[in-house]
């Protein structure tokens, strides 16, 4: 039961990152970064990793903040 | 050129893994090679000879310290490197976008009615700071560590610089002056290693240390002290890189 | 429901795994953006560090919290790729931090983050 939800997560992880790949909105993909850090938590903490989940809990969060501190700087909209 | 190179990278990748799955063992075998030879060990005896249940904080910072050790002053260097590359001051400001300049000045910063905010921070950033020495001095007990309290400082100072104006800061540092702070944490974890040379023994080996009291308190304070190293470099590295980026940025409110 | 779990704990979740690790690497190719070829940067490194806590999983184990009296191996998760990728996540965060100040630098001297654009002024000069 714990190798289906792992999988179904899996997937949603490869979802959001076709995403990012795929999408033309800068501050979309740095946004769904967050959400895609937020999964991966979810799944580590699933595996039985809690220290790990915790430290991807809050360095997703400061990396996310970094991305769209420069963000201010350069175009957002891909040509 | 570049497509073509990246349907033979994912040909090889995805056909890759169907020539190895003999080898990768099943997910969840309690008697497969990465979970049989020395984690073992570690399991069995990291409670009574680090005195620390929590045995990723026995595997980090007692049985493989001289790893650690050596990623801390890795993180100490990327600071580094940050300070250095952004040292320069930029010749034009071309950071702002032009739709940007033409906005009301009062327009990017919201003026909150209910709740002063600068109270609000201040009582979220001693809870938060709260919450860090927790999870720094209890990280060998229960889940936590020196590099979750680093990053939750870094997070404390993340807010102070993202919420409240410029001219009037909580507490703010020069990046100079942060990236010397940052240098202190992997100095205090080589100085403890040193500590047990005194008492005949090896580097990092905590129970030799010149103190008489019982060789498990010996692990305490040795597991405490190098956490508290690693907590002020990681900390200190984070606000070295918020320093150097938000030195170059204009935001809305500050045009 | 059996058969499904044995087939993903063989063989599905490290496909899945490899797949996520070479989307990563295609994103880096073929992104024409230098931000977020840092964001998969990032997303490959999830799934290296995936990969790790997989070999370190154990069917039946607790997390490597010690309880009282109880300290067989085969009762708690094989703590040792916890730390190891602890580490690692942190380190990461400094790598994306010299890759954006890099990127700050890169848009001062060429007023662009584009990969065409800059290939075109450096052709041009």
């Amino acid at each position: 039961m714990v190798y289906i939800i792992e999988a179904i997560l899996l997937l949603g992880l490869i979802a959001i990152a076709l995403t990012i790949i795929f999408g033309r909105d800068l501050m979309v993909a740095v946004v769904i970064y967050c959400a895609f850090s937020f999964i991966t938590m979810f799944l580590y903490i699933i595996m039985g990793a809690p220290d790990v989940a915790f430290t991807e809990a809050v360095i997703g969060v400061i990396s996310t903040v970094f991305f769209i501190i420069i963000l201010r700087s350069i175009r957002r909209n891909i040509k | 050129m570049r497509k073509a190179l990246t349907v033979i990278l994912l040909v090889i990748v995805l056909t890759v893994p169907f020539v190895f799955f003999d080898i990768l063992p099943v997910i969840g075998d309690p008697d497969s090679a990465p979970n049989s030879h020395v984690s073992d060990y570690y399991i069995e005896h990291a409670v009574e000879e680090c005195n620390s249940p929590n045995m990723v904080t026995a595997v980090i910072v007692d049985y493989r310290a001289f790893d650690t050790m050596f990623e801390t002053t890795v993180m100490f260097l990327a600071g580094i490197a940050v300070m250095l590359i952004l040292a320069e001051h930029p010749k034009r400001k071309l950071m702002v976008p032009t739709r940007v300049r033409r906005l009301n000045v009062h327009e990017g910063s919201p003026v909150y009615r209910t709740v002063n905010k600068d109270v609000m921070v201040s009582v979220i950033q001693v809870l938060i700071l709260i919450y860090a020495m927790y999870v720094l001095f209890h990280g060998e007990v229960s889940l936590g560590g020196g590099f979750q309290a680093g990053a939750l400082i870094g997070m404390t100072y993340l807010l102070d610089v993202m919420v409240c104006r410029r001219e009037q800061p909580l507490f703010r540092t020069t990046k100079y002056k942060a990236g010397a702070i940052a240098g202190l944490g992997p100095l205090l974890y080589a100085v403890t290693g040193m500590i047990p040379f005194i008492g005949g023994g090896l580097y990092l080996q905590y129970g030799k240390m010149p103190f008489a009291i019982h060789e498990a308190e010996l692990h305490s304070i040795g597991i405490t002290s190098v956490e508290i190293g690693v907590t002020i470099g990681v900390a200190a590295t984070i606000i070295t890189i918020i320093n150097a980026l938000t030195e170059r940025i204009v935001f809305d409110d500050e045009i | 429901m059996t058969a499904i779990s044995v087939f993903l704990a063989s063989k599905g979740i490290y496909l899945l795994t490899f797949i996520l690790l070479s989307l990563g690497v295609a994103g880096m190719i073929v992104c024409n953006n230098y931000l977020k070829k840092l964001i998969c940067m990032n997303i490959m490194q999830v799934a290296v560090i995936f990969f790790f806590l997989c070999l370190g999983q154990k069917s039946g184990g607790t997390i490597p919290v010690a309880l009282d009296g109880a300290l067989k191996a085969s009762e708690y998760i094989n703590p040792l790729p916890h730390g190891l990728m602890l580490t690692a996540i942190v380190v990461s965060l400094g790598t994306t931090g010299v890759g954006l100040s890099l990127l700050l630098r890169i848009r001062e001297k060429y007023g662009s983050v584009e990969e065409d654009d800059i290939i075109r002024r450096e052709r041009k000069v």
